[in-house]
């Protein structure tokens, strides 16, 4: 018992100290953190959710707020069913989810309409922009309001086995499968969709917020879906769901994941483990760099929170999003910060990894928050799959595509 | 010409390797899951047959596991069959008796009603049971263990099957005895139903072993993994983040052989119970 | 209960009882239990006064405002972001929670035909006892009453409980979910909704889930007929082998087999998924075997919608045969044997008698458990969920694939991305509507629907 006190106390002040050198440091932040420090009135009880290997480090951060608002209570707990199924843990039941949890921003449009969460106010809207990237508050922001407190980002990158290839191979898919194999699951949206987005189709626009902007229903999405037809006849293409697997059976040799696996493949490699950006593909005959999907990961704050602690319940997603909790997050966790001074630390600037989803975020897509994504998710894993394999016929690409369009396009 | 006992001969011989066939080509994945359970593993998918690296550490693993707490889900898991198991199993008992021994005017609308609920299924109205509880304040193990003896009403058609075979003359002796309906129900029907109370008891002692879509929606908002069920527990290791499942695939596997290894032994015991009931209650039929 | 058969006298109508009965009977017709107590029926009066007492108190207190709200399923539909100048921060003034409006609605009638059951329950006792009066029979004394509790009315005692416990845990949830089938709860309608009648059939009858709603079901019929009969076959076949002359250690060998039931579903189906995987152990046997040149694709994504819906069966059959193996044991043990002695005194050969004599029988015993079976096969989550997930896609579904059963597809889009509640609330409807029509049939035809 006494140990763990010890664990706990430590680690609090050793939170307490970068954030001492953060402000010492930092302009802009300096200047949010003493604002914040002003409305010493805050007070309530506020339960937070986070994915359970997080709650070891999310422990930490809340110590350190507890310190500084001794008058808020914060009960910290695993979420159901991860981040990812956010909309629908919370949509479960909104009155009994947590007041604070973490949702992926292609969910936050969906819940907003729905009215599971509250806006951010126009000083913390003020914060989020100064102290993150800009991408990540346009990821936050849905019809002219901001509805999440951003802190990571996540990108699909290139893992490869530098045994097996080098880093002139996987510049382009053409060579890459030339002179490897590379493992993917083109029944995962996520994964293989951003090829139409590389082949030039928009996804609810230029902004992805405008449901009659799709274009996949084009010339640029047939030629997407003739790319995918000609990888099933790829030898350098393998077809798997368990591509962990085959990179370490060295059956593959690269393969495309998100930064969430990187420690896993890590462990696989060892020390052949190489990261990169996404390959360029040759679509229409033209030399394209593949996209992937930008997902900012995001605290956003339930509006059945009783009016009593939803000030204290905003205020801990400002702190556990801050500076110091975006660090404390990559260094326990390896999540990829978005706050411009974490991002700038050297350590994330050495890091591969890190690099690479940077990189990448920066010839990306973001996800579209637009309710409809449900339907993108859920339609489009057949309509690439169906591709990929030959089950639907080159005849019939143009009709499946408009169908597709049709679909995510309803109100 | 053979001879008849030659004949036999190579007739046995034959059965018995059919059988021998049979029984491998059933019991070859169940021998690959425990081999697995015992294999090195960090991709969260096993490929081969024979494991490549031999390891406990798979059980060391769950059984010292901090984020998933194993040993409070065996806990949970007994607590809540055992209370399941006493509750549900004298419900079943009494409807199935009432049903079969007892006449009384609502006894057919009964039968019929039950067996128009049997047809719906169960899933639309997880929603429901989720507010139901909620209202009570149950969502927790106490809430879940109503559930499981809430559906027992329902299951009373092999126990009613059973007692229907038991001949009515027993009763009404000991009506003319003098015994009420009460004293014949205790100290008649129940000893002579040992076997069925066995089954009974045996078969929803299993049901939260095995259950993780209940349990989910009921235990999951607790957020506290103490107080999960091994089903959904285990189930959880692998669904609670991105990645998870490679990471804790190994310690799955092995978790769950531990859980598997009751669950035959009862299972097995309880065969002898099952077949009785079955039958008894489909030769009425 | 002869006896108190035997003492019923022709009743007298209501209004003779209400005209001519004294204050007390009068009375019961308001107030529930007056003519009990006077009667000194002690615990019956005070529990007809009591519950009447409780009912009353509800219905004011929540009761009458739950069935006011039901017909509108709550009057805010949508909700209102307003800035609080106080806090300086955004609060949402959330719409009516239908859910829970609906859920209490329906709790509200069944309490509702609760009383109204129970008024009249209260009414013909209040009749047996004018009756009683005016032919001036004796009267069920307090302890008399109580005793029969335990007598002639164990019954009342004995399903009680019980009866609660289904209207809670299934009656109530049942109506509850019939009752969303008729409204537009869905994703862009998740917090406040309404009733909208019909739609909701419409959207999965002649909508767009019609195109996968047809071949689902078909998909769904078949697989039940599969299911159900490659078991049963298999399963009566594995157990004459086992009970035939000369086998040894017979209960060693069903044990065997029994334990691939044994283990928990969700482990050995979601692992015997990996199992049958492309780059799974199975095809890497076959592949380094040579028995085949390409590693089939059993049950992914991308496979043969045939291939995978015959795995599907195969291993169901795999955790089926044994099952009903154990099954048609106990009945092969009991089968009269004069039949098949005379068949084989007549020079019948043991096929001709497996198929004349023993297989209808055990066919005629287990038609009951099969048509079970077959109810229970239309509903088989576990199989498809956890092995294949629905998988392989296909692209002219929605939110469905090739294997998805109806009950899975309905799985899918209450839990999955699409968050159609109230067409998985008809799907529901309609697989209940499937199964009463077969297990009707069936009844009819086997004539073995005796008793339900």
């Amino acid at each position: 018992m006494k140990l763990w006190k010890k664990v706990i106390m430590g680690s609090a002040s050793l939170v307490a100290i970068t954030l001492l050198a953060a402000c010492g440091s930092g302009s802009s932040s300096s200047d949010s953190s003493t604002k914040s420090s002003t409305a010493t009135k805050i007070s309530g009880d506020v339960t937070l959710w986070v994915d359970t290997a997080q709650v070891p480090s999310y422990k930490k951060l809340v110590a350190s707020f507890e310190k500084k608002y001794p008058d808020v209570n914060v009960k910290l707990t695993q979420s159901p069913n991860g981040s990812s199924n956010a909309k629908t843990d919370v949509g479960k039941d909104p009155a009994k989810a947590a007041d604070v949890f973490q949702v992926p921003n292609d969910q936050l449009g969906q819940m907003a309409e729905a009215g599971y969460i509250n806006p951010l106010s126009p000083d913390a809207e003020k914060e989020v922009k100064a102290d993150n990237i800009d991408m990540a508050a346009t990821a936050m922001t849905w019809k002219d309001k901001m509805y999440g407190y951003p802190w990571a980002q996540q990108a699909n990158i290139l893992y490869y086995n530098k045994s097996k290839l080098s880093a002139d191979d996987v510049k382009s898919w053409d060579s890459l499968t030339a002179k490897g194999v590379i493992g993917l699951d083109f029944t995962v949206p996520y994964n293989v969709y951003p090829v139409f987005l590389t082949a030039g189709t928009k996804l609810y626009g230029d902004d992805g917020e405008t449901l009659d902007g799709s274009t996949v229903a084009s010339d640029e999405g047939v030629a997407a879906m003739k790319w995918f037809a000609q990888q099933k006849a790829n030898k350098g293409v393998m077809q798997t769901s368990n591509a962990l697997n085959q990179l370490k059976a060295g059956k593959v040799g690269a393969i495309i994941d998100g930064p969430w696996d990187a420690t896993n493949i890590k462990n696989l490699l060892g020390d052949n483990f190489a990261v990169t950006t996404l390959p360029t593909l040759t679509i229409n005959g033209e030399q394209k760099q593949m996209q992937a999907f930008i997902g900012v990961m995001a605290f956003a704050v339930n509006s059945h929170t009783a009016t009593k602690n939803q000030k204290a319940a905003q205020t801990l997603a400002a702190w556990v999003t801050n500076k110091a909790g975006q660090t404390e997050l990559y260094k326990s966790q390896g999540q990829i910060p978005v706050n411009k001074e974490a991002l700038d630390a050297s350590d994330v600037k050495a890091d591969p990894v890190a690099v690479a989803v940077d990189k990448q975020s920066a010839v990306s897509t973001l996800m579209p928050k637009m309710p409809q994504m449900a339907t993108v998710w859920n339609d489009a894993a057949a309509l690439t799959n169906g591709a990929y394999t030959g089950s639907i016929k080159a005849a019939d690409y143009m009709t499946q595509l408009q169908k597709f369009q049709d679909a995510i396009s309803k109100k | 010409m053979k001879s008849y006992h030659e004949r036999q001969r190579v007739s046995l011989i034959s059965r018995y390797v059919l059988l021998i066939f049979l029984a491998l080509v059933w019991l070859f994945p169940i021998v690959w899951i425990v081999l697995a359970s015992f294999s090195y593993n960090d991709t969260g998918f096993i490929s081969t047959i024979w494991p490549e690296q031999f390891t406990i550490q798979n059980y060391v693993g769950i059984l010292t596991n901090s984020q998933f707490p194993f040993l409070y889900w065996i806990r949970n898991t007994l607590v809540v069959s055992l209370v399941s198991m006493v509750l549900s199993t004298f419900v079943t008992i009494s409807v199935a008796y009432s049903l079969s021994r007892l006449r009384f005017k609502f006894r057919k609308p009964f039968l019929q009603i039950a067996l128009v609920l049997g047809m719906f299924p169960g899933f639309m109205s997880m929603i429901a049971l989720y507010y139901i509880l909620k209202s009570f304040n149950m969502l927790n193990l106490a809430g879940l263990t109503m559930v499981y003896i809430g559906g027992a009403g329902l299951g009373f058609y092999i126990a009613k099957g059973f007692f229907d075979t038991i001949p009515i003359a027993i009763d009404e002796a000991a009506v003319m005895d003098g015994a009420t309906k009460w004293q014949s129900f205790i100290h008649v029907g129940l000893p002579l139903s040992r076997p069925m109370i066995v089954y009974t008891a045996l078969t929803t002692f299993m049901a939260p072993w095995v259950d993780f879509i209940f349990s989910g929606i009921i235990l999951s908002s607790s957020g506290n993994p103490k107080d999960y069920t091994i089903a959904y527990g285990l189930y959880n290791m692998l669904h609670s983040a991105k990645g998870a499942s490679t990471t804790y695939f190994a310690q799955f596997i092995a978790g769950c052989v531990i859980i598997a290894i009751p669950i035959t032994i009862i299972f097995v015991i309880m065969q002898k119970f099952y077949v009785n009931g079955i039958t008894q209650g489909a030769d009425k039929g | 209960m002869f006896k108190r058969k035997n003492k019923r006298k022709p009743a007298a109508t209501y209004r003779e009882v209400f005209t001519k009965g004294d204050w007390a009977t009068k009375l019961s017709f308001v107030v529930m239990g007056a003519s009990q107590l006077k009667h000194k029926q002690w615990a019956k009066g005070l529990a007809f006064l009591l519950i009447e007492v409780g009912f009353f108190v509800w219905l004011i207190h929540t009761g009458i405002s739950e069935l006011s709200l039901f017909t509108s399923l709550g009057p805010i539909k949508a909700k209102k972001v307003v800035f609080d100048n106080a806090q300086g921060i955004y609060i949402t003034k959330l719409p009516s929670n239908s859910v829970v409006i609906l859920l209490f609605g329906v709790l509200a009638l069944i309490i509702l035909a609760a009383l109204i059951g129970l008024y009249i329950f209260n009414l013909r006792s209040t009749r047996n006892l004018y009756v009683a009066d005016r032919d001036h029979e004796t009267i069920e004394t307090n302890k008399q009453e109580l005793k029969s509790l335990f007598d002639t009315r164990l019954h009342a005692t004995l399903m009680t409980i019980p009866i609660i416990l289904i209207v809670a845990f299934t009656v109530l949830p049942t109506m509850y979910m019939i009752s969303m089938a008729f409204t537009n709860y869905n994703r862009e309608h998740a917090i406040a909704f309404s009733w909208t009648g019909f739609q909701a059939f419409g959207q999965v009858l002649s909508g767009d889930l019609a195109g996968t709603f047809f071949p689902v079901l078909g998909w769904t019929l078949l697989w039940a007929v599969m299911a159900t009969a490659t078991t049963f076959f298999f399963g009566v076949l594995l157990a004459m082998l086992i009970e035939s002359k000369g086998i040894r250690f017979k209960g060693f060998w069903r044990t065997l087999f029994i334990i691939v039931y044994a283990v928990p579903q969700f482990v050995s189906l979601l692992l015997m998924a990996q199992f049958l995987d492309l780059q799974g152990p199975l095809n890497n046997l076959l592949l380094s075997w040579g028995w085949i040149d390409h590693a089939i694709n059993f049950i992914g994504a991308s496979a043969n919608p045939w291939v995978a819906r015959a795995t599907v069966i195969v291993v169901n059959m795999w955790i089926g045969i044994p099952v009903s193996m154990l099954v048609s044991t106990a009945i092969i043990q009991n089968l009269p044997q004069d039949q098949i002695e005379a068949a084989r005194m007549d020079g019948a050969g043991p096929l001709q008698v497996f198929r004349h004599i023993t297989f209808p029988q055990i066919l005629f015993v287990m038609a009951p458990s099969l048509i079970q079976q077959f109810i229970g096969n239309i509903n088989n989550f576990n199989v498809i969920y956890l092995l294949t997930g629905g998988y392989p896609m296909n692209n002219n579904y929605n939110g469905a694939g090739d294997t998805d059963l109806l009950v899975t597809w309905l799985y899918n889009l209450t839990f999955g991305q699409l968050q159609r509640y109230n067409a998985s609330a008809v799907l529901g409807i309609l697989i209940f509507i499937i199964s009463a029509v077969f297990s009707l049939l069936a009844y009819r035809r086997t004539n073995a629907f005796k008793e339900g």
